[in-house]
């Protein structure tokens, strides 16, 4: 599958914690997948089973111990510093379960913040807030700071910020973790239409099998291993959803 | 259990422990300190000759003690602030409010009393050696002055340990009063000051209207007499406070729309700014104010080291006169830096000293000429022989060569035949003027102790400049000393309260860059974003201390009569105050960097 058009090839990928002298615990054992471009892959898994570990190999937040990491072309393994962030600032788009908005800034300056980082002139950069906050619907709270929003719309928000610049692939870890039932579907559906009108590439870690159904493709990660996979196909969300659970239930005894 | 747990939470945090520690027991050893000078009243006594000296003592005392008031207000919130986390915890596990609240209770007071008893041995040992320093360091001579003073360790101990009850309670009080889950979400909690432009418009207005009363009661010292003082303190604090509110936000946000605010970290800076200035204003008046007394006590203190000198050589047209100068004079004499010598030959006979008109003419005598308002000159010329004869021998610097009281002896010049056979005691004089009295110091003290030893000196006068300096230096030690002293304890207070201020911060920054991490922001980018934020903190209060000093320099002009000035020669003064702020600055900084910055990831 390794062609142009793969966005993240893992190969071999391996992470122990621990010192070699000391007890050591293997987070993550012979990890292989890709995603290719425009794809919309789930990794789903109990808590325990490595899958934020796999997130932060991927973004760079962690370096693994073995294997290799190939986002949008970049050997990620092999960066080190200024690299590493300029990485995550320009191929990653994030958004985590918390939010993770800043709270002394405003809305607008939160989406703003990664074009500031490129040194974006500042007319670009209030069109492109503006074209993401239409797409999001949350043009009328820009000027508002993260504490006057709901927990929906600071992820709205943060989203914004993850899309903004365009980045190769959106990592999204546990978004709607801290979301009621309306706030999820709604960012699920938002995160499908960016994924199909911007043919972003979307990797969604969770182990929330309502989220998971919005996946074209779901891989399943148990005491960090890949156990199996499910696909979509042409079948419709709500048949999908209850394929993933039957699968959960097999998948988890 | 819990104390253990307590424990644990100090020991994991140590280094943070240490810096709260090492500040409070700096500021427990400089109050005793002062309070040993403050409260001796036979060191008062004794050297604190001007009137206005033990006034300046009083509001020493208490801005000092309103200072160490408001220095442990920031360093309990900053000890708050690292343990209330763990606070919330605890009782999210199930410790009663009471038995937490005891914790706190006993963990408060017993920093405190930790702090105050390392810091009253702390300022024995620099009052004994410090202050010895900064004395010899200034060539005075302080009486009745001793490092172990009891009213004043009493004093320290009472007052330190009484802050820090009331802190406890205040603690204990906050604690009670928050609920579990707004202490593990302490530092999440936004608030964002609005900004009203009409109220905003009058603050300024009454700000800059009470600066002015201000900087001109200082400058009036001379006719409002004691009022000045407070009457300046309260309208500067309340302008300063004022303008800050009113300004500083507005700039902030008028930045903010700015293009310029859209790179980078800028935003995020300003964000930063906004929602701290508010939280800082008070903070951020109390520094200034300290600032301006730290550096306006300095500036002073070296204003009187350096100009003494400069006023005593106008007390006479000569620094010393050696009379019938020995071999170890003689030594003394050649390391002076000379700018003008001579030697006379006198014999005394009866009430008359006699010259040899020939030694007088071949090195006339340097004389000084004096101002409208009596003031001398510091301009010097010489006279021809005639002309000296007529007027000059009634100079001053002249008549005392012939030593005993002023007016014991009269000069008389003889021709040098006559001068041959007169009869009398023959002695003779040198007379040195050096460049610079202060370059010189060293060998004209020795000298002088010399001829004080073999000659008695006038009683009633002082003869050259040496001497004069001497006892300038006697009347006014006492206030370079304190100024000194006090500019220099000021500084560590104040840069001591700001860097805990903004310590307290860095728990709830330390989130702030991991999201930045997180989003891809490089390391150095956030290194100069906090380095710019906190330079942006520590300059505010600077610039505005160094305006209150300029203008309260003006209080000093009384104290400082012509030649003197208190604003002579303030450059370099100023310079080396702000490289200690610098310094402190400097370690504010990577104290912040230590803390805030996210570790970057290996395994």
């Amino acid at each position: 599958m390794t062609t142009a058009t793969t966005v993240v090839d893992v190969h071999g990928l391996e992470k122990t914690y621990g010192k070699a002298n000391e007890r050591q615990y293997k987070a993550l054992k012979d990890i292989n997948f890709s995603v290719a471009e425009g794809e919309f892959v789930g990794i789903m898994g109990a808590s325990g089973s490595g899958k934020t570990t796999l997130l932060n190999m991927l973004s760079t937040l962690d370096t693994p111990t073995k294997g290799d990491v190939i986002v949008n072309g970049h050997d990620v393994t092999k960066m080190r510093g200024n690299q590493l962030a300029d990485f995550r600032a320009q191929e990653v788009g994030f958004i985590f379960q918390d939010f993770n908005l800043l709270e002394s800034l405003t809305a607008e300056e939160n989406i703003g913040l990664p074009l500031a980082l490129k040194g974006t002139a500042s007319k670009v950069m209030d069109q492109a807030i503006h074209e993401v906050a239409e797409t999001l619907s949350i043009a009328d709270l820009l000027q508002k700071y993260p504490a006057e929003l709901s927990g929906g719309q600071k992820q709205r928000v943060a989203a914004a910020r993850a899309i903004v610049h365009h980045p190769s692939i959106l990592m999204g870890d546990e978004p709607t973790g801290a979301l009621d039932s309306t706030s999820a579907r709604e960012l699920l559906d938002l995160l499908t239409t960016i994924n199909q009108k911007q043919a972003m590439s979307v990797l969604l870690v969770t182990h929330d099998p309502f989220s998971a159904s919005f996946c074209q493709r779901i891989l399943f990660i148990k005491d960090g291993q890949i156990g199996s996979e499910l696909k979509r196909g042409s079948q419709d969300r709500a048949a999908f959803y209850q394929q993933i659970l039957n699968e959960l239930g097999t998948f988890n005894e | 259990m819990l104390g253990k747990l307590a424990l644990a939470g100090i020991k994991n945090r140590r280094r943070d422990y240490l810096v709260l520690l090492a500040g409070l027991t700096m500021s427990a050893a400089i109050f005793y300190m002062f309070a040993n000078l403050a409260t001796n009243r036979a060191f008062i006594k004794a050297n604190a000759v001007v009137s206005q000296a033990s006034l300046i003592f009083g509001f020493g005392a208490v801005l000092l003690i309103l200072i160490t008031v408001v220095y442990i207000m920031y360093a309990n919130s900053f000890l708050l602030s690292m343990r209330q986390h763990d606070y919330g915890l605890f009782m999210m596990l199930g410790a009663t409010r009471k038995r937490v609240g005891e914790l706190v209770f006993l963990e408060t007071l017993i920093l405190g009393a930790i702090a105050t008893a390392i810091g009253i041995g702390l300022g024995l040992l620099m009052s004994k050696f410090l202050v010895g320093f900064l004395l010899n360091m200034l060539g005075l001579h302080l009486a009745h002055l001793s490092a172990v003073y009891v009213p004043a360790i009493i004093a320290t101990a009472v007052l330190y340990v009484g802050l820090f009850i009331l802190a406890s309670l205040f603690n204990l009080i906050r604690l009670t009063r928050t609920t579990v889950l707004k202490l593990l979400h302490s530092d999440e909690q936004a608030n964002q000051p609005k900004v009203k432009p009409f109220r905003q418009l009058i603050q300024g207005t009454l700000g800059i209207v009470f600066l002015a009363i201000g900087y001109w009661a200082l400058a009036a010292i001379k006719t409002l007499q004691m009022t000045a003082i407070p009457l300046a303190l309260v309208t500067i604090t309340l302008g300063t406070y004022l303008l800050f509110r009113a300004t500083i936000l507005v700039i902030i946000r008028g930045l903010r729309h700015t293009a310029w605010a859209k790179k980078h970290l800028n935003g995020f800076l300003l964000g930063q700014l906004n929602f701290r200035v508010h939280n800082y204003t008070r903070m951020l008046t109390i520094v200034s104010l300290l600032f301006a007394m730290a550096l306006g006590a300095i500036t002073v203190g070296s204003g009187y080291h350096k100009q003494l000198p400069m006023m005593a050589k106008t007390l006479g047209t000569y620094s010393i006169a050696i009379h019938d100068k020995t071999p170890a004079e003689q030594k003394l004499m050649d390391q002076l830096h000379v700018a003008y010598t001579a030697t006379y030959t006198q014999k005394r006979q009866g009430k008359t000293v006699y010259y040899n008109a020939d030694e007088l003419a071949k090195q006339p005598v340097e004389q000084q000429r004096y101002k409208k308002s009596g003031q001398p000159e510091a301009h010097l010329y010489t006279q021809s022989l005639k002309a000296f004869k007529k007027s000059g021998t009634q100079d001053m610097n002249f008549m005392a060569l012939a030593l005993g009281k002023v007016g014991a002896y009269t000069p008389k010049i003889l021709s040098a035949e006559q001068f041959a056979k007169q009869t009398g005691k023959t002695v003779t004089v040198t007379t040195i003027r050096v460049k610079d009295l202060q370059q010189d110091m060293k060998p004209l003290k020795q000298l002088n102790k010399l001829e004080n030893q073999r000659f008695t000196p006038p009683t009633n006068m002082t003869v050259g400049s040496y001497q004069g300096y001497e006892m300038m230096n006697a009347f006014f030690g006492g206030l370079e000393f304190m100024g000194y002293f006090l500019g220099i304890a000021f500084l560590a207070m104040l840069a001591s309260c700001l860097m805990f201020k903004i310590l307290s911060g860095a728990p709830g920054d330390q989130r702030r860059y991991r999201m930045l991490y997180k989003v891809g922001v490089r390391q150095n980018l956030m290194r100069w974003g906090i380095a710019k934020e906190i330079g942006i903190l520590f300059l505010i209060p600077g610039i505005m201390g160094v305006i209150d000093v300029l203008f309260g320099l003006q209080m000093f002009k009384p104290l400082m009569v012509a030649p003197m000035s208190p604003y002579l020669g303030i450059g370099s003064t100023f310079l080396i105050f702000i490289g200690l702020y610098v310094i402190y600055y400097l370690i504010t900084l990577a104290l912040y960097w230590r803390i805030v910055l996210p570790k970057t990831t290996t395994d």
